[in-house]
């Protein structure tokens, strides 16, 4: 293994998310911010006179979880598609770096950032809902398992696209609906049927919940699951990522 | 971790680069057709070739950019089927489309080069190779800052910054001025007295013909011929001595038998000598001694284009 290589990428991965903080961190910080401030402070008066608890502190984790499944999708999806069309990617098929290598020091990077913009996420909740942490391990478990799925899709996502519009495809097609679907802002267990049994099938539903459980001590659905999908997920993605590099798939001729 | 770089020996006659019945289809396209090639240590090699002829292709196959159909290539002696990786630690490319990363410096972009290859940083490494492509006024540079020929420096010190001991320059001086073209020469008969072996792709004849110890001529994927270059000129390559008479002659003292040409006008007469034959010299010899008076003599040899033309129309070499 070239454990010299898949640091130097990591490191590099790192270090081009933060040669551009604004577009990187700062950017999505203000968009959960507005968040906060929308659906939080002006809407959560009335949706606490509906629901009987508290709604700022109940977005909180579903806001974290947005900021880092976006980012930590969006960092390794990104570096990789833009390296595809500069050409820079032979680079890295040239040097001595296997599929290992490559993978693990994309996502390394992806984990970064997702954590990176998921943990400010959080710090800037606390000065609208105050901070809350029931289960400590279930929240750092969930927050890493969400971080290094999305970072392994980035990748995926980047290996497969050869357009622009194909890498836009992923994050406004699949990931928005369904982490907007994903009760991020309202509990699965309020809504009518069919519409919550249809919900059971998006999988991003059982990590908003595991991350709401790790939180804040409450959840519509139970944690295990929520950590079961989230490994089964990783393991079926590093294994699809892995095989896909192996192979060199859109990646060499 | 890779600990053990492979052994820098000196210069030796074992293979670097041994390719066997090299196949590559692109569904209907065949790229390369069944090359088989041997390149020895420390040497120069040109694979010469028109557009899609297959060079970028053979080129891309063993750096592992290019997934062979068929065929074997072993890298110092270890089959890539086998081992993909290890031997690749010792070797490096300039591609033929300039490429950078826009996120780092110069420096930076060979840190990092320096790190994928496991070597560890290496300032003095860095500024060495900077300065020997002169670059050192531009480490601190951004790449996207660069010009288009400082964005080809660059890709030329990035191959070479982790000491490889086999290069593959790919029209490595394509689009570049005349001062960068002579710094590269340069630099390349230096890497090859350090032992170091070079096999690059170019459209400009005259870099060939000054670098390389063989060459290789490829055509619609198939080898037509590797053969020494100094060989391959004199073989296939002619010199035309045109010899000028001050005034129009009358017989000649020599038997002309096809080796040469009197002009109409009985002014001048042009010898052809391939493979040393015939002899220009002995012919004026015969003129002087026969009382004709020469006011002019004008050579002209054979360049490797005119040899790589006449291999290309003739669809080989006749001695591959």
């Amino acid at each position: 293994m070239n454990a010299t290589g898949l640091q130097t990428l990591f490191v590099k991965e790192v270090r081009r998310f933060l040669r551009v903080p604004g577009q990187t961190v700062l950017s999505p910080l203000i968009s959960t911010t507005l968040y906060f401030v929308v659906f939080g402070v002006s809407l959560g008066g009335r949706m606490e006179e509906a629901t009987g608890q508290a709604y700022l502190p109940f977005i909180v984790p579903g806001l974290v979880f947005l900021g880092l499944a976006n980012n930590a999708f969006l960092n390794t999806s990104s570096s990789l598609f833009i390296m595809k069309i500069q050409g820079t990617i032979v680079d890295l098929l040239v040097a001595p770096l296997g599929p290992g290598e490559l993978l693990f020091g994309f996502v390394g990077g992806g984990m970064v950032r997702g954590l990176a913009v998921g943990l400010l996420t959080w710090a800037v909740a606390l000065v609208f809902a105050g901070f809350q942490l029931a289960h400590p391990l279930v929240t750092f478990g969930f927050l890493l398992g969400t971080a290094y799925v999305f970072s392994v899709l980035g990748l995926v996502a980047a290996v497969w696209a050869e357009k622009f519009e194909q890498i836009n495809f992923f994050p406004t097609f699949v990931m928005l609906p369904l982490t907007f679907l994903g009760g991020v802002f309202y509990s699965i267990s309020r809504l009518p049927e069919p519409w919550r049994t249809i919900s059971h099938f998006n999988p991003m539903v059982y990590m908003v919940e595991g991350l709401r459980y790790g939180m804040l001590g409450t959840s519509a659905l139970p944690p295990a699951v929520g950590g079961l999908i989230l490994l089964m997920l990783a393991l079926a993605s590093t294994a699809l990522t892995f095989t896909l590099l192996a192979r060199g798939y859109k990646l060499k001729q | 971790m890779h600990g053990s770089v492979m052994p820098r020996g000196p210069v030796s006659s074992a293979p670097v680069l041994e390719v066997e019945h090299l196949v590559k289809r692109y569904r209907d396209v065949t790229a390369l057709a069944g090359v088989s090639l041997t390149i020895g240590a420390g040497e120069i090699f040109a694979l010469l070739g028109p557009n899609g002829a297959g060079k970028t292709t053979l080129i891309g196959a063993v750096c592992g950019l290019v997934k062979k159909t068929s065929g074997t290539i072993r890298l110092f002696g270890v089959d890539l089927d086998r081992e993909p990786l290890r031997p690749r630690y010792d070797v490096g490319l300039v591609p033929q489309e300039v490429n950078f990363d826009p996120f780092f410096t110069v420096s930076e972009s060979l840190r990092i080069q320096l790190g994928y290859y496991a070597r560890p940083p290496d300032e003095a490494r860095i500024r060495e190779v900077l300065e020997a492509l002169s670059l050192d006024d531009k480490a601190d540079a951004q790449t996207r800052a660069l010009s288009g020929g400082m964005k080809r420096r660059l890709l030329i010190a990035k191959a070479l910054v982790h000491r490889p001991r086999l290069v593959f320059l790919d029209e490595p001086t394509a689009g570049v001025d005349v001062e960068l073209r002579r710094d590269l020469w340069a630099y390349v008969r230096r890497l090859r007295s350090q032992g170091t072996t070079v096999i690059l792709t170019t459209h400009y004849l005259e870099e060939a013909e000054e670098l390389a110890d063989r060459v290789g001529i490829i055509n619609s994927g198939r080898l037509l011929l590797v053969e020494d270059k100094v060989s391959l000129l004199r073989r296939m390559g002619e010199k035309r001595v045109r010899i000028t008479f001050d005034a129009p002659v009358g017989e000649l003292p020599i038997a002309l038998d096809g080796k040469a040409e009197l002009s109409e006008d009985r002014r001048s007469l042009v010898v052809t000598e391939r493979n040393g034959r015939p002899r220009a010299g002995e012919i004026l010899r015969q003129l002087h001694a026969g009382g004709i008076n020469v006011s002019e003599v004008d050579t002209r040899a054979s360049r490797l284009e005119d040899v790589l033309i006449e291999i290309l129309h003739s669809g080989g070499g006749g001695a591959a």
